[in-house]
């Protein structure tokens, strides 16, 4: 080949790998959902700046998670009461994406370049706590009302396990309860106030609720995702701890959940997929998808959060579920209690204070406008969360569909506070997808000796994680 | 070439080294090498710099309690190494056994497919007919997808009651029973397809280029000497390809090596676990690294990994070392 030609085809080569870098280039912002800062409301505080206040003018910036459709403007206008009337304050608003959030905490708490309000995972803050990433609130949580003031299970969150420093003020919680098709069980015969009281009863109802035809579509009685999904551990925990299993030991130093208890736990909930009550085609799916087959009337029952109320009322032009038949006849109930009593699991988001931040004190003060009722209300209605405050929770008792979570806040559990819970999570779900891939029959029998494989597998790798 | 040395050779009194040569070279593009020198710092800077951080990095303890002091974190040596080589109770080497023979069956099965079809398609394409330039556009889609989207798409898909299985069952009753594709020993191929479905495309737009610098009077001389198209093919069009093949082979190795995006967003958007037949080098030496928050151990691991694909592009070299020279 001569040179010219050869230089030809690499010439033209060059071009196509540009247009292809600079299509990976795009591809990669999309996939990693670029964060969007913006500064609004920025312009609206300048406003009412000459309402003639001495205090200093200092721009504080948060870091939030997409918790609502339009994150940064829901935040904004959240916050828009608190700026009125600071108007020396600014709030700039920076909102992370999951996927990316922990890459980019981490990286601020290790340079110290960050924002001034951060908002944490509940799993999180024992971590970055542990990094020396946030302030220790400790003496202030009392003037927001402290440890009474809010569920023990979210206030566990704010700490690492065995320590008294508190880092965090619980902002929203995440608690998982049961949601099913009223019109299903008035078909089956099936009466949920007895259904959900225990787990031999929710079997029993199981059955009777596999197969009912509603408007000529058969349902099947339960939709749980498997293990291609970002809830593996959370919807697998809650059986654990109602079968009386515990994630670790009681100083945190070793792994228990591959207890004779924590078995049992595993084994009635992925048995109920064994037996065929749950429609083995969710199996490969995500919570998104078993939500949205749940509204399109293919299942029954699921487990969700209180966040699913909110898709269900919300109508079609919005995004969300309202046209569908399911927003018409659902009803929410308490996951059914095990041998060890009732258990479900509770997340959610803490707020905290920067380490690197220059103004602690302005932050501290927005976290009190964000911890009062006023501002809690607002933001539940907004994201469909609950709100971290106990007597705002309360108040929401009057709505039948948030009484089931509130029944269920009170004896949800969440997971250990302690730095490694991030990794064994990692480890978690690696055998816990392995146990869904013998569930669904592609892998080995499904029987107590091989899902007691996986569990210590785990546990194996769970220890050497907590004594590295 | 070979004729053109051996007269340097002789006629110079003592032979040229490699570092005269590039002396003489250097002295008389001088120009030249100044305007490259900016390019040289900077691909210096954004190459060389990450590769030093990460190969220190990988003789630390960082993990989520000293990520604090970053490249200050306790020296450890050679342990990171070790423990992910030798000590099987280490959480970041778990699981990577699959990883390493899943990337192994995705990367020759990818990277031949794609090369296979790529050029079957390019040499159809290369003929006159009406329609052409369409057609080529059209073959393109494809690969105008972005990855992670052609993750998603085919995850929804490959569903159990997916349109794959409804095509595979329902329509061209090819098996009795919809199968699994998202779990179990079916996942292999349900990263690969998706994956050579998105590649193809651009080494056929390679392909095509190449084809079109050969001359058409060897084709009409060979013909004129009785060769058929098959003839033609092995004598005429591959041998003259080879050098676009030996560098596209190598964009395919390294590019397939490194895969992340389709099998990442195909199992619950990258917080999942793609099995034991579904799990990637990449996918798990992310979650080892950042799911585990081992930085040190996962930076001795993506270490060790390109030594392996170093290795790799030197087989690579040696093989191909004399289509590369310009003649």
């Amino acid at each position: 080949m001569s040179k010219k030609r050869l230089s030809l085809v690499l010439l033209s080569m060059m071009v196509f790998m540009s247009v292809f870098l600079a299509a990976c280039g795009s591809s990669n912002k999309e996939s990693g959902k670029t964060d969007q800062s913006q500064e609004a409301g920025t312009e609206k505080s300048t406003d009412n700046a000459t309402s003639g206040d001495k205090k200093e003018d200092v721009t504080l910036t948060a870091w939030i998670m997409p918790n609502s459709p339009k994150p940064d403007k829901d935040f904004m206008e959240l916050v828009k009461p608190y700026l009125d009337q600071n108007p020396n304050v600014k709030i700039k608003v920076t909102v992370l994406d999951w996927g990316s959030a922990w890459t980019k905490i981490t990286t601020a708490a290790t340079s110290g370049e960050g924002p001034d309000l951060l908002q944490l995972g509940t799993t999180w803050v024992p971590a970055i706590a542990a990094m020396n990433g946030i302030e220790d609130l400790t003496s202030k949580v009392e003037e927001v009302g402290g440890e009474a003031g809010y569920l023990p299970a979210s206030w566990n969150t704010t700490k690492i396990a065995g320590k008294p420093e508190v880092y965090g003020v619980p902002w929203f919680v995440d608690a998982r309860a049961m949601f099913y098709r009223t019109d299903a069980f008035a078909k089956a015969g099936v009466d949920p106030a007895t259904m959900f009281k225990d787990w031999d009863s929710f079997k029993e109802g199981l059955k009777k609720l596999n197969g009912v035809e509603i408007n000529g579509k058969k349902m099947s009685a339960f939709g749980l995702s498997g293990k291609n999904d970002w809830n593996v551990a959370h919807n697998i925990f809650p059986w654990i701890w109602a079968a009386g299993g515990e994630v670790y030991n009681a100083d945190n130093t070793a792994a228990a959940f591959n207890s004779p208890e924590g078995l049992k736990g595993v084994m009635y909930y992925t048995g109920l997929a064994h037996d065929g009550l749950v429609d083995k085609t969710s199996l490969e799916k995500n919570s998104a998808q078993v939500e949205s087959d749940f509204s399109e009337g293919k299942s029954a029952i699921i487990v969700s959060g209180a966040y699913m109320v909110k898709n269900l009322m919300t109508p079609a032009d919005q995004g969300g579920m309202g046209d569908k038949e399911a927003a018409k006849n659902f009803a929410v109930s308490p996951l059914p209690a095990g041998p060890a009593g009732q258990s479900t699991f509770i997340g959610g988001s803490n707020l905290t204070v920067f380490k690197g931040s220059k103004h602690k004190d302005e932050t501290w003060d927005v976290i009190k406008f964000l911890s009062s009722d006023e501002a809690q209300l607002n933001y539940s209605k907004i994201t469909g969360n609950l709100p971290g405050k106990k007597s705002v929770i309360d108040s929401l008792g009057s709505d039948p569909n948030f009484a089931a979570f509130i029944e269920a806040t009170k004896y949800g559990k969440s997971y250990p506070s302690i730095p490694q819970w991030g990794p064994t999570e990692s480890a978690l779900v690696k055998y816990f997808g392995n146990i869904w891939d013998v569930v669904a029959g592609v892998s080995g029998t499904y029987n107590e000796a091989s899902v007691q494989a996986q569990l210590d597998a785990a546990a194996k790798e769970v220890n050497a994680i907590l004594n590295q | 070439m070979t004729l053109e040395t051996r007269t340097v050779s002789t006629n110079t009194p003592h032979k040229r080294t490699f570092g005269t040569r590039l002396k003489a070279s250097f002295k008389e593009h001088r120009f030249a090498y100044g305007l490259i020198l900016p390019t040289l710092l900077f691909m210096m800077m954004v190459h060389m710099i990450p590769v030093v951080q990460g190969i220190w990095m990988s003789l630390l303890k960082l993990n989520q309690f000293t990520l604090g002091e970053y490249l200050k974190a306790p020296f450890v040596g050679l342990k990171n190494y070790s423990d992910l080589l030798f000590n099987e109770n280490n959480p970041v080497r778990q699981g990577l056994g699959y990883a390493l023979r899943n990337t192994a069956i995705y990367t020759v099965v990818v990277t031949a497919a794609v090369m296979m079809i790529g050029l079957f398609v390019a040499i159809l394409l290369n003929r006159e007919f009406p329609g052409r330039g369409f057609a080529r556009a059209a073959m393109l889609l494809p690969w105008v997808v972005p990855s992670y989207v052609v993750g998603i798409l085919w995850g929804f898909m490959w569903q159990k009651e997916g349109i794959i299985n409804h095509i595979l069952v329902d329509v061209l009753h090819l098996m009795d029973e919809k199968p699994y594709w998202l779990i179990g020993p079916n996942t292999i191929w349900a990263i690969i397809i998706p994956s050579v479905w998105r590649s193809w495309p651009f080494i056929m737009i390679v392909f095509l280029s190449g084809l079109q610098t050969i001359p058409e009077d060897l084709y009409e001389a060979s013909r004129i000497d009785g060769a058929g198209k098959v003839r033609q093919f092995w004598s005429i069009t591959l041998p003259l390809l080879k050098p676009i093949i030996a560098v596209q082979l190598l964009f395919q190795l390294i590019s397939n090596v490194y895969s992340y995006n389709i099998v990442a967003m195909m199992f619950g958007n990258g917080a999942g676990y793609p099995g034991q037949w579904g799990d990637l080098l990449m996918t798990a030496l992310q979650r080892q690294t950042f799911g585990y928050w081992s930085f040190g151990a996962g930076a001795a691991a993506s270490f060790l990994l390109m030594i392996g694909m170093l290795v790799i592009v030197g087989i690579w070299y040696r093989i191909f070392r004399s289509e590369l020279r310009a003649e």
